[in-house]
């Protein structure tokens, strides 16, 4: 109790004296307000990357890819995914036919609009159930490809940041020409992607097998059992990943990166908030060595003075942390980039925020050992003698 | 010179102090060496990258058997060009679906060297072009699954045999290495007429070219001669050099200029802030100390001086370490990217701003001591 009393003593005076010391109390809510703002920024990175990955999947889709192949890189032949469509599981539309598009991948080149820059966006060849197996896809202009046609539909992304993807454009891939004849939104992501028939496609590009098959399940929970179904068919040399591990898979590196960018900047800036702190907080208590001196003389613990000290630096650090949120906000919130080729959009999210307000804290507490332990130890005598 | 143990003396005068204000500053260009040097790095490896080495690949992108080796003779034929090699790649497996390695089936006739980054002994080179079922593996490779030579290595692929098998063996020939800044690390090479003659479908087809351009200077010349000889045919080609490619994947880093460039300044605002608010405190404690000094005989400006050359020696000192502990963990960091290394620039770079960043940090503290006046400072006011 008389512990409780003393510490709020103690802490009431440090922060009436806070104006007093108003430098070094700067010096901390800088420190720790630049070390939370690279913290944070750096993480929305990585919480934009993700939101834009796995902002379109569906749990009810699943990809299947043949043994081993992940992503792209498979081969999948036109028997195999005749029988596919067949398993049981699968999602019927209203005629009675199987929610199943068969894949085929292949690069275009697009050119940005800003720089010149010649880029590969993904063109994909799709069935004619696309639009059922990928509700998320809305057309905003023209219309759907037709089977049999060098048609393309293009991402408004597509549109907006390469040159070629207009309505009307025409495209000359492997020496026939293709129209793009509607543009389509997909809602979260914000890559260029291109679609045309698969069968046009493949004929083109001289290929018999797909690269992969998607499916929309009756309903997610019948994954099991369309996996069983189509390890149980010996024709079959095929693997069926849920949509949300294959994307997870495909973006792991990224992610990975992003993670350990974000960690290693973020710790070398605190631990730098961290020593600027402490210097700070050693002077602060030096100032005061007098009250506290005196404080120690007329009965006060050095226990309340320890925690004192401690709640004092705590407190110093969170004025800093939420400047560098509202700062990591202010300046890179839904700024888009593209590092690596993958463009998304920046989000400082609540979860970010409160990340970096927890390191703040611990950049406070971890601070003020070293002076509290000080401060509770101000040897009285010398401390009051000094002028 | 004499003035150095006042200066010496004075940074020693609060240790702790000085060494909290000098492990900050480390901190803060480590920070600064290893962000710049992957900025700078980057822009070197694409200085270093070949401009002579040209890929031509169609036009609607790299994908496996996407032109006819037929093209071989009219490029070769094309003014300017050295040497042209057919390469295609594929993927395959060694024993376990997570251990994936590139195939890179070439032509290793004389000379085919110049038209590549590879690094091949003589005598490996000779053994690939004797072995037709013979393969060269990166150094790392091997060392990593103990290959050696005269070893049978098998691989799973996508490709299929003429006897309906989609899997390749190889003979282990040797070993090479790879100087180019975007090559896989997990690659092998392997005899293009071997594969293309036992490969069930794709047969007489290539990934792309790599050709060898005469000389540096011509070689967008004859990129634009390549691309021309195959304009408005069913394979339109498109002829990128090795340092424009180079260029394309560093400038993917490059989009993140910004976000660098706001680091290493939150990391230096922070710096400045911090220390300068400690120099004017310790500054405050020093009074009647440069007081005195004042009083013998030292003028305004040598006390100026004075007190910057204490934070431009704790800042010097601080930038070293820290500089030398970001070339330290620089191959870390750069993992990402690959072939980059610390270059010297950086530490020039960090050197000056240290001497910079102590300037402004001291300017006012040390003004301000350096134009109180004597009779107050030793009073007591």
């Amino acid at each position: 109790m008389r512990l409780v009393r003393e510490f709020l003593a103690l802490f009431s005076m440090s922060l009436s004296g806070i104006p007093q010391r108003a430098g070094p109390a700067l010096t901390i809510v800088v420190g720790v307000a630049c070390a939370v703002g690279v913290l944070v920024s750096m993480l929305a990175m990585g919480s934009g990357a993700r939101r834009e990955e796995l902002g379109n999947v569906r749990a009810d889709r699943v990809v299947v890819t043949s043994l081993g192949a992940h992503g792209f890189d498979g081969s999948i032949s036109r028997d195999e995914a005749a029988a596919v469509e067949s398993l049981p599981f699968i999602r019927k539309d209203r005629d009675g036919r199987p929610v199943v598009v068969t894949e085929t991948a292949a690069p275009t080149r697009g050119s940005r609009r800003v720089s010149g820059r010649q880029v590969f966006v993904p063109l994909l060849g799709a069935g004619a159930a696309l639009t059922e197996v990928e509700p998320e896809l809305r057309m905003t202009a023209g219309r759907m490809f037709r089977r049999g046609l060098h048609e393309l539909i293009a991402s408004e992304v597509c549109a907006r940041e390469f040159t070629g993807f207009d309505l009307g454009d025409r495209r000359s891939l492997r020496g026939f020409d293709w129209t793009v004849v509607g543009l389509f939104d997909e809602g979260v992501s914000r890559q260029c992607i291109v679609y045309g028939d698969v069968d046009s496609l493949m004929s083109s590009f001289d290929r018999n097998d797909y690269t992969r098959v998607v499916a929309r399940l009756a309903s997610s929970a019948d994954f099991t059992g369309f996996s069983a179904a189509v390890r149980a068919n010996p024709a079959l040399h095929l693997e069926v990943h849920r949509e949300r591990e294959i994307i997870e898979e495909t973006f792991a590196p990224l992610n990975g990166m992003l993670n350990f960018v974000s960690y290693f900047v973020g710790a070398i800036m605190a631990i730098a908030a961290t020593l600027g702190s402490v210097n700070a907080l050693y002077s602060i208590v030096d100032s005061r060595r007098r009250e506290l001196a005196t404080l120690r003389a007329i009965g006060f613990g050095p226990a309340a003075v320890v925690i004192a000290t401690l709640c004092e630096s705590v407190l110093l650090a969170v004025p800093g942390a939420l400047l560098g949120c509202a700062l990591a906000w202010a300046l890179f919130h839904d700024m888009s980039v593209s590092p690596f080729g993958y463009s998304f959009q920046l989000a400082v999210t609540p979860p970010v925020a409160a990340l970096g307000i927890v390191w703040a804290l611990w950049m406070g507490l971890l601070g003020g050992l070293l002076p509290a332990w000080r401060a509770a130890h101000v040897p009285v005598t010398t401390a009051l003698r000094a002028t | 010179m004499k003035y150095l143990p006042l200066v010496w003396s004075g940074i020693w005068r609060k240790p702790g102090r000085t060494m909290l204000i000098f492990l900050q500053a480390s901190v803060a260009f480590a920070l600064f060496g290893m962000l710049q040097g992957l900025k700078t790095g980057a822009a070197q490896a694409v200085h270093q990258a070949r401009a002579d080495l040209l890929i031509v690949h169609s036009r609607s992108g790299f994908a496996s058997s996407s032109l006819p080796l037929g093209m071989l003779g009219q490029i070769a034929s094309l003014r300017g060009v050295k040497f042209v090699d057919p390469v295609e790649l594929f993927g395959g497996i060694y024993q376990n679906p997570s251990q994936k390695i590139g195939i890179v089936a070439v032509r290793p006739n004389p000379g085919w060297l110049s038209a590549f980054t590879f690094r091949v002994a003589p005598q490996y080179a000779a053994a690939l072009a004797n072995t037709r079922t013979g393969a060269l593996v990166r150094v790392r490779l091997a060392k990593r699954y103990g290959w050696k030579i005269g070893d049978r290595i098998p691989l799973q692929t996508n490709v299929a045999q003429r006897n309906g098998s989609t899997d390749w063996a190889f003979d282990v020939v040797g070993t090479y290495g790879d100087s180019d800044v975007g090559g896989g690390n997990d690659t092998i090479l392997v005899n293009y007429d071997f594969i293309d003659e036992a490969r069930a479908a794709g047969r007489g087809m290539v990934q792309h070219f790599n050709v060898a351009a005469a000389d540096p200077g011509i070689a967008s010349t004859v990129e634009d001669e390549i691309d021309r000889r195959f304009a408005n045919s069913p394979n339109e080609t498109q002829t990128d050099s090795l340092r424009e490619m180079a260029q394309q994947n560093m400038q993917s880093i490059g989009d993140l200029d910004f976000l660098v460039r706001a680091i290493v300044s939150a990391a230096l605002v922070a710096l400045l802030f911090s220390t300068a608010t400690m120099l004017m405190q310790s500054m405050r404690e020093r009074t009647t100390e440069f007081a005195v000094l004042k009083t013998i005989g030292f003028e305004d400006r040598c006390v100026f001086l004075l007190i910057l050359a204490e934070a431009i020696v704790i800042f010097g000192a601080a930038a070293m370490l820290g500089l030398g502990l970001a070339t330290f963990v620089f191959p870390f960091a750069g993992r990402f990217v690959h072939g980059i290394s610390m270059p010297g620039i950086v530490f020039a770079a960090g050197l000056a701003l240290a001497v910079l960043a102590a300037t402004a940090s001291a300017a006012l503290p040390a003004f301000l001591t350096a134009r109180m006046s004597v009779a107050g400072a030793l009073s007591g006011h």
